[in-house]
């Protein structure tokens, strides 16, 4: 056998004679109809009611709870079975500390700690405990070699808004270090005796009764609860007992994961029972192994951080520091890392600050690094893009551009009161923790000033990360991909719309793509993008699959049907209202007019945008007509079952040059032509149907060699 | 041809949700037919009407209130009043004096008037909170612990704090919890599943989904109702089948109509009975939507809702 097993067993043992010993006893002195309970609770013995179902009302009742814990101890040899033997070692503990309120009315009057924790303390501990307000619970017992570092521990926990419970003579070590203790300073003495653990136990366990709705009895539920939600981990100190030993197996075999203080070298099991010897390490360490995040509730810096600050412009005479692309290099970059990279909350500023005479121009290069179990390179955009706003937050901060294109200036107020680049870094730490937490476990921040320094990791590694992306996003196809994405942003006022977002075809306001689409999900699990798997394709030039429209139909509430994707005249998809563009059919030539928001004049259809969107939104679907994003003018799949980009005949001029070199790229690969967009008409050419055909036939539009639309 | 109906009920109907306990219990939803819809089937719960009172009196400022209080002191007799109104189906306790930003009483004095409240009448009990989530979730917290055994509605748990309420609320103290959303299905939708998710079981669960008196929007209000309905009933839409609630005094005693006083427009004759036109043209509407019960301020209004109710039912 192991060490391991046969310390739990050996503990488990002795726990287990000690009880039925004490049972013995209190039946003899007090007869088998003697009631026993705890103070002011409506689950009798919380572990043994909550695992078998079993409700302990009378001493007579515990006999054949004895029973049961001693079957628990199989003695094989088998970890699994170790722990079960745990799980009677907290049984055990519970018949012991249940013995001691019979026949007194407060055993623990003359004791430091509390002992049992009654019901209304756990309603009240429970709502904390579900929002996050208290991230975690600490269960720290023994007696510490080191009382100072042991105290250290836990005033780290009690800044952080952990809950700690005491068990042992660590409660003396604690108190002596002027630790305040009482459940208002989230510091809780529970008692000397080992079995006072117990306590912390029936926390849990009620609080999975309570909160979980779990039904006694139910032990598998209840492990999952306990494991699951109840961000329960152990900390012992000191050398261990077997009986301690065997407590913590209990602990693991309710998920809650046991850090010591001793070498147990290969005893260890990772996850679950592990050594930590240097105390500094202890807290961090604990926090990792169960997960547990703290938040930062204000963001330590300077000056005010508010959406409110995002508009404010900082003129040349108002600026302190000026970090600029144009005169130096700069860049900002998220990126991801592994676990073992980075350290959390780790902000570092490498070169000179902005202290000095203004105007101080620096080079920056803004690194922030990132590590997390549900992390994805595709979020690296999402998360990065999100810096311009952070930095716009900060009072007295202007942000312009992206990547390696920046402009940031910090004016003369900020910088007197007291902000510097580390501030920048701190609110940057902050809000990805606070905003991304459900993707992001680890973020560190380091700002680079030393000219050398920052072309450097510009040209190593933010253009090549920069290049690498773009690449992904290019080389990212409809076809590739096996996940779509529904949108229904707009639905507050468009009740029935319903975009479907896939790699090629950006959402019709243009704002969310499917890059987008799917880091929404992620972060918002129930939010407006939920994912439609490419299923079921019933034609592929036009883009129906079953499995699509089934979304459509569920999310659009009955309304809309079918939808294709890549279709202007069959089933094309719906439009709230917010679309950037829109498409609709030019009968004269057979081919399709675009006209994006911004443009006010007439188009060769005889509407302006405006009259056209009055038909196109709304979540209806009208053939023949279609709003979009302006990205999707270039893609392969634009319009592609009616034959593709070589539709287009006219575009406000505005439109053409911005989407210009795509399209000729688009029309290029496509048809093999070159300069298409020169063959495209707009209002300075024309704004008359029949001027436009003459104007197309003179530059020799495909369009005018294709099957009729209609 | 003679005319032949058809009825049309649905086979998935709105949950029952019953607030209070003893014999005034009262349970609201239950309906396999659209708001009203009686000719389709007998409508399980006709619709409820509660009257609100306030922790701060400022409603004793309307002429009409005021003489239904008269020779009351405090809030526990004028529970006792509100009990013997004419059609008064419950009592929604409104804590408007706990705001922050106004006299800021802590969740402790609001229990007690709570419990002052409680042992005052039998009706089943709505409990509103002040508006600000934070304070709502302390309060509520306290309260329902104070209400433990009235089976109470609490309007309500929001997105910033559906958590916390849920959490002490529904789990802690096994109470029913309102969701309140703005005025959107989605939004309305996701806040019932994060409720359910947090173990709020469904069938404790009603739900706000915005409010607005006639003229302001209602017209949003009214096709947000009209969609959960549609989607509860004709899509069997599990998580969009708790009853309504809607608390309609604080929207139709706010706006215009109802505020101005007769020296200001004499031509509109007395500001009281302005505000009871909004508020009954307003719980009528809401009703016809598919409220399942709504909170209104003036004796006048629950008389003429009530009866409303009644002629639309029986």
């Amino acid at each position: 056998m192991s060490v391991l097993t046969d310390l739990i067993y050996a503990g488990s043992d002795a726990v287990a004679g000690l009880t039925e010993g004490l049972v013995n006893d209190a039946i003899k002195q007090y007869g088998a109809e003697k009631t026993i309970a705890f103070p002011d609770t409506a689950y009798f013995l919380p572990t043994i009611y909550a695992a078998t179902g079993v409700k302990v009302k009378t001493l007579g009742d515990l006999p054949a709870c004895v029973d049961v814990l001693k079957s628990l101890i199989s003695k094989k040899e088998d970890l699994g079975e170790a722990l079960n033997a745990g799980l009677a070692t907290a049984v055990g503990a519970e018949i012991i500390e249940a013995l001691k309120y019979v026949g007194k009315e407060d055993p623990y009057a003359e004791e430091t700690g509390i002992g049992f924790v009654p019901d209304p303390v756990i309603r009240s501990l429970g709502v904390p405990l579900v929002t996050g307000d208290i991230p975690g619970v600490a269960v720290v017992l023994g007696k510490s070699e080191d009382a100072s570092a042991a105290a250290d521990i836990v005033k780290d926990y009690q800044s952080k808004g952990i809950l700690t419970f005491l068990v042992g003579d660590i409660i003396d070590q604690i108190a002596d270090a002027g630790v305040k203790m009482g459940l208002e300073f989230r510091v809780v003495p529970l008692g000397h005796d080992v079995t006072a653990v117990t306590h912390a136990v029936t926390v849990a366990i009620r609080a999975a009764l309570i909160f979980g709705n779990i039904t006694p009895g139910d032990l598998p539920g209840l492990l999952a609860y306990t494991k699951e939600r109840v961000l329960a981990f152990v900390n012992t100190f000191g050398a261990l007992s077997e009986i301690v030993v065997s407590a913590g197996a209990g602990a693991i075999a309710l998920g809650f994961p046991v850090i010591v203080d001793i070498d147990l070298a290969e005893n260890q099991v990772p996850g679950a029972l592990e050594s930590v010897l240097d105390h500094k390490e202890t807290v961090k360490h604990s926090l990792n192994l169960r997960g547990i995040k703290i938040k930062l509730k204000e963001i330590p810096i300077p000056v005010a951080f508010a959406a409110a600050f995002e508009g404010e412009i900082i003129r040349k005479n108002d600026m302190h520091a000026e970090f600029s692309s144009q005169k130096n290099p700069a860049f900002e970059l998220v990126a991801m890392r592994d676990e073992n990279e980075i350290e959390d909350h780790k902000l570092t500023l490498v070169g000179p600050d902005i202290d000095g005479e203004a105007p101080v121009g620096l080079p920056l290069g803004i690194v922030v690094e990132i590590y997390g179990a549900k992390m994805q390179p595709d979020f690296e955009p999402v998360i990065e893009r999100k810096l311009h706003h952070w930095l716009n937050y900060i009072e007295g901060v202007m942000h312009t551009g992206q990547r390696n294109l920046i402009h940031i200036r910090i004016n003369k107020e900020a910088y007197e009161k007291g902000l510097r680049l580390k501030d920048l870094a701190e609110a940057l730490y902050c809000m990805v923790m606070d905003e991304f937490d459900s993707v992001v476990d680890k973020c560190q921040v380091t700002l680079y000033t030393e000219k050398d320094t920052v072309q450097q990791l510009l040209d190593t590694v933010a253009v090549p990360r920069y290049d690498a992306r773009d690449e992904r996003l290019n080389s990212m196809n409809d076809e590739s991909c096996d996940t779509f994405y529904s949108c229904i942003l707009c639905q507050s006022f468009a009740p029935s719309h319903v975009c479907i977002i896939t790699p090629e075809r950006l959402g019709l306001c243009g704002a969310v793509s499917w890059l987008d689409a799917k880091a929404t999900k992620e972060l918002t699990p129930l939010g407006p993008c939920q994912p439609v798997p490419k299923e079921g394709c019933l034609d592929e030039t036009k883009g129906i699959y079953t499995e699509v429209n089934k979304a459509v139909e569920t999310a659009s509430q009955g309304m809309v049907h079918n939808v294709t994707l890549y279709s202007l005249m069959q089933d094309p998809m719906t439009s709230c209202g917010c679309f950037e563009c829109i498409c609709g059919i030019e009968p004269f030539s057979n081919g399709v007019i675009i006209v994006n928001r911004e443009y006010k004049g007439m188009t060769p259809l005889g509407m302006s945008f405006g009259e056209l969107a009055s038909m196109t939104g709304g979540g209806v679907q009208t053939p023949g007509f279609m709003g979009h994003g302006r990205h999707f003018i270039s893609s392969k799949k634009f319009i592609s079952a009616e034959g593709g980009v070589e539709r287009i005949v006219w575009m406000p001029k505005e439109l053409k040059d911005a989407v210009g070199d795509k399209l000729n790229a688009t029309a290029k690969e496509l048809y093999g032509i070159d300069n298409f967009i020169d063959m495209i008409g707009d209002e300075t050419i024309t704004e008359d149907p029949e001027a436009l055909l003459n104007f197309l036939t003179e530059k020799g539009h495909p369009v005018l060699n294709l099957a009729p639309l209609m | 041809m003679p005319f032949k109906s058809t009825p049309q009920p649905f086979k998935a109907a709105i949950n029952a949700v019953t607030i209070g306990v003893g014999d005034k219990a009262m349970t609201i939803g239950g309906e396999n037919v659209l708001p009203l819809y009686t000719f389709d089937a007998p409508i399980a719960n006709p619709p409820k009407v509660g009257f609100e009172i306030t922790d701060t009196g400022l409603e004793l400022a309307i002429p009409g209130i005021a003489a239904l209080y008269e020779g009351t002191s405090t809030i526990g007799e004028r529970a006792k009043k509100a009990e013997t109104l004419e059609g008064v189906d419950f009592i929604s306790l409104k804590f408007a004096g706990a705001d922050p930003n106004g006299e800021n009483k802590s969740a402790e004095d609001c229990a007690a008037v709570a419990k002052e409240v409680a042992s005052a009448t039998s009706l089943p009990i709505v409990v509103e909170g002040c508006g600000n989530a934070e304070k709502d979730a302390a309060l509520f917290e306290k309260v329902a612990d104070a209400l433990a055994d009235r089976n109470v509605l609490f309007m309500s748990a929001k997105e910033e704090n559906y958590k916390a309420v849920g959490a002490a609320v529904g789990l802690a103290y096994g109470q029913k919890v309102g969701a309140e959303s703005s005025v959107d299905i989605n939004l309305a939708k996701q806040l019932n599943v994060l409720l359910s998710q947090l173990g709020v079981k469904n069938e404790n669960i009603a739900i706000n989904p915005g409010s607005a008196a006639v003229g302001y929007g209602f017209e949003y209000v009214a096709s947000t109702m009209e969609r959960i309905k549609a989607a509860a009933l004709s899509q069997n839409d599990t998580s969009l089948q708790m009853p309504i609630v809607t608390p309609v005094a604080s929207e139709a005693f706010n706006v215009k109509e109802a505020v101005v006083s007769e020296e200001d427009m004499p031509e509109w004759g007395p500001a009281e009975q302005r505000g009871i036109d909004m508020e009954i043209s307003t719980a009528v509407s809401a009703i016809t939507y598919g409220s399942n019960a709504v909170i209104l301020r003036h004796p006048e209004s629950v008389k003429t809702v009530s009866s409303f109710v009644k002629a639309m039912t029986e």
